[in-house]
């Protein structure tokens, strides 16, 4: 008997710890367009007659040394503080691998990997925070030192979370390398300081993610129509938004007839069974509400990581 | 015989008597200077880069006797480095802000700090080193009846004192929750 309470106190333990862990955000390193642009790691291609520069990480990583050694140094202190990173051209090396293995897989039918455009779109290196990494070395005669800035950008709000900045002591001895160790350890606590209170603030308030409405052009109806209730269907999905946000916070950015885009949008971290909640989970509620009784509006739901959802109504 | 006995019981007791004296003077001491820590009567401030996961902070602590302040410099750096922090500076210094972000925290957790700062075997020592070049810098001060300000520069794991709160419950870890 005595065992069966344990056993059953064990159980129930382990099913709350693991219903109360909310999702975890992912981090990456990555170097800036400007750090990428300033020292020639860039690739171009022509869009449509305008010639775009955007950055070659793989180039980057590759060829400079600093690079490696300055995302090294933030992704092992990181580590250190309980928050591995994301590595960026391991993730690189990665999709690479992934490409060329599906090319060459076929079915035992001779089937191919299906790939929609929208999925080759997908496919780069991502992560829920963006750690920004630039730096400059200044020479003031034989002295050199380095001036730093590492912004932590929220993928999908587009916010900055964190940042720190500054310039390192003169040095006539130093190598670069040593002054890029001594400037992630000069500042990464601040940047840290900075990240929790980013965290505590979501664990408050709730996760701040995006969530769009958008309409197929070949759906007999709209945002405006009236026949799915007592109001308009952007005004009853706004009724949702009031009932189901933390605390009912949420900006309607852009309403028309063709689409809705809610910003800011706080949701909680957890379900009302316990389960943490991200963009996804948020949205399927209304997708169940839209595509249930009475509405039984076709819709598809599609998410991008944590932080952003789009429901399409009309079809899949 | 009698009277050799006597005089050495004598002098014995005179030594014992000395030697309880000579402690409860240096207990009386260190309990002033456990109080002037107590009472934040110390100031830091970073006198360069460390390793990865140390700070190397410079504490100016006040007391009346010079070798005290010295002894009760590396329990205020590590009091300063949870409670207060320090502005940047020179020799590349950025500002660091106090491991403990609610000030209440201290009253919450009294019986958690008064252990770990305990004079005789607090845990603070685990956490803190004298720097090896350093020979303290001694002023003398006349502040509310303090006579010197000593300076002691000394090396703070910052990294293993962060873990040991955040294993402590006093502060939350940047995974806390996820």
């Amino acid at each position: 008997m005595k065992k069966t309470l344990i056993l059953c106190g064990l159980i129930i333990a382990g099913i709350t710890a693991s219903f109360g862990q909310a999702k975890k955000p992912t981090i990456m390193v990555v170097p800036s367009d400007n750090w990428c642009i300033k020292n020639g790691f860039t690739m171009e291609f022509d869009n449509e007659g305008t010639k775009v520069v955007i950055p070659d990480y793989k180039k980057a990583f590759q060829q400079s040394t600093e690079v490696k050694l300055a995302v090294s140094a933030i992704n092992g202190m990181m580590a250190d503080r309980g928050f591995p990173l994301k590595d960026l051209e391991s993730i690189m090396k990665s999709l690479e691998s992934d490409a060329a293995e599906d090319a060459m897989r076929t079915s035992k039918s001779g089937a191919e990997v299906a790939e929609n455009p929208v999925d080759i779109l997908k496919k780069k290196a991502k992560a829920d925070i963006i750690m920004e990494l630039t730096w400059t070395v200044n020479k003031t005669g034989p002295k050199k030192s380095i001036t730093w800035i590492l912004r932590g950008l929220d993928s999908y709000t587009n916010k900055q979370v964190a940042s720190a900045q500054g310039t390192g002591a003169p040095s006539m001895s130093a190598e670069v390398p040593v002054l890029i160790q001594e400037a992630v350890t000069a500042h990464i606590d601040n940047f840290n300081v900075q990240l929790q209170a980013h965290f505590d603030d979501m664990f408050v308030n709730g996760r701040e993610i995006i969530l769009r409405v958008k309409v197929w052009d070949d759906w007999d109806y709209d945002l405006e129509s009236e026949d799915f209730g007592d109001d308009e269907l952007g005004m009853i999905i706004e009724e949702w938004m009031d009932e189901n946000t933390q605390k009912g916070r949420y900006n309607t950015t852009d309403m028309t007839e063709t689409m809705a885009l809610f910003e800011q949008v706080r949701i909680p971290m957890y379900n009302a069974k316990g389960r943490a909640l991200d963009a996804r989970g948020f949205a399927k509620v209304l997708y169940k509400k839209l595509k249930g009784d009475p509405m039984n509006i076709p819709c598809k739901l599609v998410q991008k990581g944590l932080g952003r959802a789009t429901i399409y109504l009309g079809g899949k | 015989m009698r009277k050799l006995i006597n005089k050495s019981t004598l002098l014995a007791v005179t030594f014992i008597a000395f030697g309880l004296s000579s402690n409860a003077q240096i207990n009386a001491k260190t309990k002033k200077a456990q109080k002037d820590t107590e009472a934040w009567k110390y100031e830091i401030e970073c006198v360069g880069i460390g390793k990865p996961g140390t700070k190397v902070i410079k504490v100016w602590s006040y007391s009346k006797r010079a070798k005290v302040a010295t002894a009760q410099a590396k329990k205020n750096a590590v009091h300063g480095l949870i409670f207060q922090g320090y502005s940047g500076g020179g020799q590349g210094c950025t500002n660091q802000k106090a491991l403990v972000t609610d000030p209440s925290v201290g009253e919450q957790k009294k019986e958690f700090f008064d252990n770990f700062f305990d004079i005789n075997g607090g845990k603070y020592m685990k956490f803190v080193s004298h720097s090896s070049d350093s020979t303290p810098e001694v002023i003398g001060v006349k502040i509310k009846g303090y006579k010197f300000k000593v300076g002691v520069i000394v090396t703070v794991n910052t990294s293993a004192l962060r873990k040991d709160l955040e294993a402590a419950g006093v502060i939350r870890g940047l995974s806390s929750g996820f």
